[in-house]
């Protein structure tokens, strides 16, 4: 979801304009005003874009060629195919890269190749709510962002430095000091750029939703997505004992969830055509994610953020509880291992409750065994060491279970 | 008068500035004679600087910018006996897959960036104080070698900006200011480049130099790599004058 680094804007800002910021919020931008700025085949105009597109194959090589994408080719079919589904005019020409970093988050690189965090999929329900953002990040495409966003910097650094120097001379020839009065007026260039970069966020879900109602994907899994994000958000900082970072800042780059999600129900209701029957395709994403989900739920589990985590495995099995995300469950209380809130206890329950599904990972059974074994319950621990040798007679540690078995 | 004459020296002290600094693994004696050299794929980029003062990347410069670095580098090399091969994809040499290639492009890259970070930035490492360049590739650089037959490995990062009209005129304006008591002199264009050279044979960085221009005088550039004529300067300045290292030279002398 975000188009450019805090940093970058942050740096890009200290040479930057004085237009002044008001604190009011900004109105919705409504869907039926995103008409696509590209058509198909579309390739770099202007000399700047220029620049920038040659920056960015470079990139792309790198991104392509990165050990930390997630190749299965099924997989990112499947991802190509959603991008090709709610891609607008762009639909066949972006590309999309799906990276194994545990976080909720999406890019779009000015070229139109996108970048899909793994914690995304782990996170999505539906193919609906991942349609969602993928649409989002087509939005980025097809309203030339990045462009316009360069486009923006540049304007405001130019009519800053001119003014500073002109106010500067000004200040020089009357005797006086103008440099509190330059700073106050990089931080307007600041704060506007900052606004700036807001306005596009809002224009990039403004075209997704547009797009995901157009390829007949219920518009209503984009405010959904916000909504799951921001109590994962709350649950996370409870469990911290803080505060969730509400994002109302004026250094913020993305409006703030909660804003986001308002605009969203509204343009949703907008967009959606009553009487329409929507199909979220829960069974064909649960399909093509279902190789890498238990890998997805480990790398969520070990950030050691209990309060996410306990969130994200409860919203999913909102679907139906399994094996896996019971083992997921006592994983994060073991993990967290907090003596006076019995973490060990309630973790040795849920991988009984984990070994009683089908589904459970070999994983629940030895720690389910080891749970046993710490009780007391020898016997009980042995059956379970059994099955998880059964079930993984290659594990790493088979010759120390072996040995535990055997004690 | 006294402020003219203040305008006047700053503007002389500003002008164009060149700025060069090698380092060298302490035994390393620069490639003569019969060497084969690979040279990776040059990072060039030529940008023209806006009013206020960002560096916005030109598609034609810098493809002007890296063909003319590129001749320069064949020329120079060649007058020194070298086999340069120019690599330009990472697909371009026979026989050794692509990302064995990548690999070695970023195990490159991130080694330079620490030589960058380390040796001039003055983040200065107690271990490495007073050893000349003391970096290696490693293995994979000695395995690469073998495989393709290369003595040394060259990568070359230039950046090259050019001043736009706007920018002439913020610099002018601020020197300008000079002459009312509001001095505020600006950098135009400028170059930043290195170069670093891997002993495949060892897979050492046995020498690296950094080069950095810049002209604060409004219009004047120092080179422009756009020209075939600004490129070769580069190349001249980055690699001309190979010093051998602080024991190879003893060695030369006694």
């Amino acid at each position: 979801m975000s188009l450019v680094t805090r940093r970058f804007l942050l740096g890009a800002g200290a040479a930057a304009s004085a237009s002044v910021v008001t604190g009011t919020a900004q109105a919705r931008i409504l869907p039926r005003d995103m008409v696509p700025l590209i058509g198909p085949g579309y390739r770099a105009v202007d000399p700047d874009e220029k620049g920038l597109w040659q920056q960015m194959e470079r990139v792309e090589e790198e991104v392509a060629g990165s050990n930390i994408l997630i190749t299965d080719p099924k997989l990112t079919h499947y991802l190509q195919g959603i991008i090709g589904h709610v891609g607008g005019p762009a639909a066949k020409d972006m590309r999309i890269y799906l990276a194994h970093i545990p976080e909720f988050n999406a890019v779009m690189f000015p070229t139109g190749f996108a970048v899909v965090f793994s914690g995304l999929l782990l996170r999505m329900r539906n193919e609906a709510q991942l349609a969602g953002v993928i649409a989002h990040e087509s939005g980025h495409f097809l309203r030339k962002h990045q462009l316009r966003q360069w486009r923006d910097v540049k304007r405001k650094s130019d009519i800053f430095s001119a003014l500073s120097l002109v106010g500067g001379m000004a200040g020089g020839v009357a005797g006086l000091y103008t440099g509190d009065l330059q700073q106050l007026a990089q931080l307007g260039t600041i704060l506007s750029l900052f606004r700036y970069n807001r306005e596009l966020e809002a224009e990039a879900d403004a075209t997704g939703i547009r797009l995901i109602a157009e390829a007949g994907y219920a518009p209503n899994a984009m405010p959904e997505t916000w909504q799951q994000l921001i109590a994962e958000e709350d649950l996370s900082a409870r469990y911290r004992r803080k505060r969730r970072d509400r994002g109302y800042s004026l250094f913020e780059t993305h409006p703030a969830p909660e804003a986001r999600m308002a605009d969203l129900r509204i343009s949703a209701a907008e967009v959606t055509v009553p009487g329409k029957v929507y199909d979220d395709h829960r069974e064909r994403y649960l399909t093509a994610i279902g190789a890498i989900r238990p890998m997805l739920i480990d790398d969520q589990i070990k950030l050691n953020d209990p309060g996410a985590s306990l969130y994200i495995v409860e919203t999913l099995a909102r679907d139906g509880w399994n094996g896996q995300l019971r083992f997921a469950e006592a994983e994060i209380w073991r993990l967290r291992g907090d003596i006076k809130q019995h973490d060990a206890e309630r973790a040795a329950q849920g991988y009984a409750a984990a070994v009683g599904y089908a589904d459970a990972p070999p994983d629940a059974w030895r720690w389910h065994g080891v749970m046993l074994q710490k009780a007391g319950r020898a016997a009980d621990a042995r059956a379970a060491y059994a099955r998880y040798l059964a079930l993984a007679p290659n594990a790493p540690d088979a010759p120390f279970v072996r040995q535990q078995m055997g004690s | 008068m006294r402020r003219f004459a203040a305008a006047l020296l700053l503007a002389s002290t500003l002008g164009g500035c060149i700025q060069t600094r090698q380092y060298a693994d302490l035994q390393f004696m620069p490639p003569q004679g019969d060497y084969k050299l690979l040279v990776l794929r040059p990072d060039v980029s030529v940008g023209s600087v806006t009013t206020g003062g960002l560096v916005e990347q030109r598609a034609d410069w810098t493809d002007a910018g890296r063909a003319n670095l590129l001749t320069a580098l064949r020329e120079q090399q060649g007058a020194r006996g070298g086999n340069l091969t120019i690599m330009e994809r990472r697909s371009s040499l026979p026989d050794v897959p692509a990302k064995t290639v990548a690999d070695i492009e970023r195990l490159n890259y991130a080694v330079d960036s620490a030589i960058a970070q380390h040796k001039y930035s003055g983040d200065t490492l107690p271990t490495k104080r007073r050893r000349g360049l003391d970096y290696t590739l490693g293995e994979d650089a000695i395995a690469f070698g073998r495989r393709t037959g290369f003595d040394y490995m060259l990568f070359l990062h230039a950046e090259d900006s050019i001043a736009s009209t706007g920018r002439v005129a913020m610099q002018l304006l601020g020197v300008a200011g000079c002459f009312i008591g509001f001095c505020a002199p600006s950098g135009g264009g400028g170059q930043l480049a290195y170069a670093s050279l891997v002993d495949l044979r060892t897979g050492e960085v046995v020498w690296f130099n950094l080069l950095q221009t810049g002209s604060q005088l409004p219009g004047v550039g120092v080179s422009d790599i756009r020209t075939p004529a600004g490129a070769s300067m580069m190349v001249e300045r980055l690699l001309g004058r190979m010093k051998p290292g602080r024991n190879a030279a003893r060695g030369l002398r006694a």
